[in-house]
């Protein structure tokens, strides 16, 4: 930016000629102000020196007027030039070797501000509701027979922390993401012109408190997200290598999507993850690899000098964020309270066997020997569901 | 007062002095308790042993040392990003040099960045071990998760407030750098210092008996 305003301050400088030689260069002078208001030399143009006509500028072949005080070529002529690159001129950086500037912003921002920050609160809205909705139309899905009290080990330590680990850090990034993201629209625009503006008749002054309340909101969370982006980084990387074992997808998958997870056609067999999770896992691996690295770039803006990629690091960061942000909440209901049993295995490493047999009967086989029958399937109690989830 | 000048002020002042009184009257609480008279002839120096004691445990041997890697990364990391926080970020020591007129070399920035996201990390992997490994659950009391909370939660708001720009941001760190300096002398927090102690006890008694800590 620096270099833009110092490369057209010196083109007005040149255009304009010696500052001292005002009268020659035809720009305002007291005296001529003076004139003109008393009605002496008038031509038109009040720019040009009095009594003197207006001079065809030369003009070399194949390049574009500078800006220039005499008219011929307009501001906007000279915008427009600058705009598609025809102007000629050398700037320090830019997408194009000869381009003083660049229009694919005005893309960027129209994407930024009329899809992805209009919409992204009631991507998240949606979930919330969706989750909402399966909650009261299944309710918890409980253990078909409850628990047998016997329980068998299914994640180790290192299993566990590396997972909480990743879940500090990534709900860490997400609320300083969505206050970035999200803080103005919601704070200010919704909150404060819409709501207590709009609606409740409070005075304006409010939504400047909101503005000033927001940019300490913006100034922290950008700190905070710089920071722990890293960390989120290594904690991801631990997951994908400590969860990697297992979740590639086996023969039975394909039961379990046929069966709906269990939703549709009785019990759907899984090994150690179904899958659900194994997409889930999947998901966390890509979308959670290209989050980083696009965050990588917007933190360190100078491993690349391609503007366009910075732009669209900024469009994929913030879609991936919102994807993996909803598919986590759908991740937490379930593991938690969506699913008798599931939050067992990430607080103590150990489900009740019933759970196990339920939700991973070919796992459950293959770590006991022993044969699993669905004797409750028939006899599941009331509100329970019969989805094997993706905890 | 603002509220910046109170926290940095008057609150500042109370809390300092809270966790200077209370904390010596805890450790001198705990030196004067003393010790049995130990009749038996010594077979070592009880000075070495107490040495030995603190430098032998700063890291556990053999199998030990196999199962509690994760006690240990977590540990080391968080300890000395904090050590390196707390005496080596420029903002602490200028406020140092504002009260006392002592000053050091403080880190660049992206060291005192490198400093605080270990640090951060060690502190997160410790308290997910806490909860997520029952035996830890059991012998975790609300004094420990406390502890945890307000140190990440004083670390988190000084990184919020690392552009030093915004003076509400300033105020918020400095309110829970209080509350922690009021908090700490009656927690566990005050092993930073009773750690020595003990350690250095165990170690006496075990050299004196000519046995290696």
């Amino acid at each position: 930016m620096r270099h833009i305003l110092s490369f057209l301050a010196i083109c007005l400088i040149v255009a304009t000629g010696d500052p001292a030689s005002a009268q020659d260069s035809g720009m305002q002078t007291r005296e001529s102000i003076m004139e003109r208001q008393r009605g002496l030399g008038l031509s038109g143009d009040y720019s040009l020196p009095l009594g003197q006509p207006p001079k065809p500028e030369t003009v070399p072949p194949g390049s574009v007027p500078q800006l220039g005080t005499r008219g011929y070529a307009s501001d906007s002529d000279i915008w427009r030039a600058l705009r598609d690159g025809s102007a000629n001129a050398s700037p320090s950086s830019s997408t194009a070797a000869s381009q003083l500037m660049q229009v694919i912003g005005d893309d960027w921002r129209m994407i930024r501000h009329d899809y992805l920050i209009k919409y992204a609160g009631w991507v998240l809205l949606g979930a919330i509701c969706l989750i909402a909705l399966f909650y009261l139309i299944r309710g918890r899905i409980m253990i078909r027979g409850g628990r047998a009290g016997k329980t068998i080990p299914r994640f180790s330590m290192s299993h566990r922390v590396a997972h909480w680990f990743l879940a500090a850090t990534f709900i860490l990034m997400a609320l300083s993401g969505l206050i970035i993201l999200l803080g103005r629209p919601v704070l200010v625009k919704g909150l404060g012109e819409w709501l207590m503006v709009g609606k409740l008749g409070m005075d304006d002054s409010v939504v400047t408190t909101l503005k000033s309340f927001n940019g300490v909101l913006n100034n922290a969370a950008l700190q905070g997200h710089n920071l722990f982006g890293p960390v989120f980084i290594l904690s991801l990387l631990i997951v994908i290598v400590r969860f990697m074992k297992g979740n590639f997808f086996q023969k039975a998958d394909f039961g379990w999507i046929l069966k709906g997870g269990g939703l549709i056609g009785g019990h759907a067999s899984s090994n150690h993850y179904n899958f659900g999770e194994k997409t889930w896992y999947w998901v966390v691996v890509l979308v959670g690899l290209m989050i980083s690295v696009t965050g990588l770039f917007l933190l360190f803006p100078w491993l690349s000098d391609n503007l366009r990629f910075h732009q669209a690091a900024t469009i994929l960061h913030a879609i991936g964020a919102l994807g993996m942000i909803c598919f986590a909440m759908g991740h937490a209901y379930v593991g938690s309270v969506g699913m008798e049993g599931s939050l067992d295995s990430m607080l103590r490493g150990e489900v009740d066997v019933n759970w196990a047999k339920e939700h991973h009967d070919l796992w459950y086989e293959e770590v006991t020997g022993e044969k699993v029958t669905h004797d409750h399937d028939d006899t599941a109690p009331t509100g329970a569901g019969t989805a094997e989830g993706t905890a | 007062m603002s509220f910046l000048e109170f926290v940095e002020g008057p609150m500042y002042y109370a809390a300092a002095a809270i966790f200077v009184t209370a904390g010596l009257w805890r450790i001198i609480g705990i030196l004067r308790f003393g010790k049995k008279p130990d009749l038996a002839p010594p077979r070592g120096s009880a000075t070495v042993g107490r040495r030995k004691g603190n430098l032998r445990h700063f890291f556990p041997r053999g199998l030990f040392a196999e199962r509690t890697w994760m006690d240990i990364l977590g540990g080391f990391g968080f300890h000395l990003g904090f050590f390196v926080l707390l005496f080596f970020a420029a903002p602490h020591i200028a406020f140092v040099e504002r009260f006392t007129g002592l000053s050091w070399p403080a880190l660049p920035r992206w060291g005192f960045i490198i400093a605080a996201e270990i640090a951060f990390a060690g502190l997160i992997v410790l308290w997910a071990r806490r909860f997520s490994d029952p035996a830890m659950r059991q012998i975790s009391d609300w004094d420990n998760h406390i502890d945890t909370w307000l140190t990440f939660l004083t670390m988190l708001t000084g990184c919020l407030a690392m552009q030093e720009s915004v003076v509400a941001l300033r105020a918020t760190h400095m309110l829970f750098v209080n509350i922690w300096l009021i908090y700490f002398p009656f927690s566990r927090l005050m092993h930073a210092f009773t750690e020595f102690l003990s350690r250095g006890a165990a170690g006496a008694s075990y050299g004196r008996k000519g046995m290696n800590p």
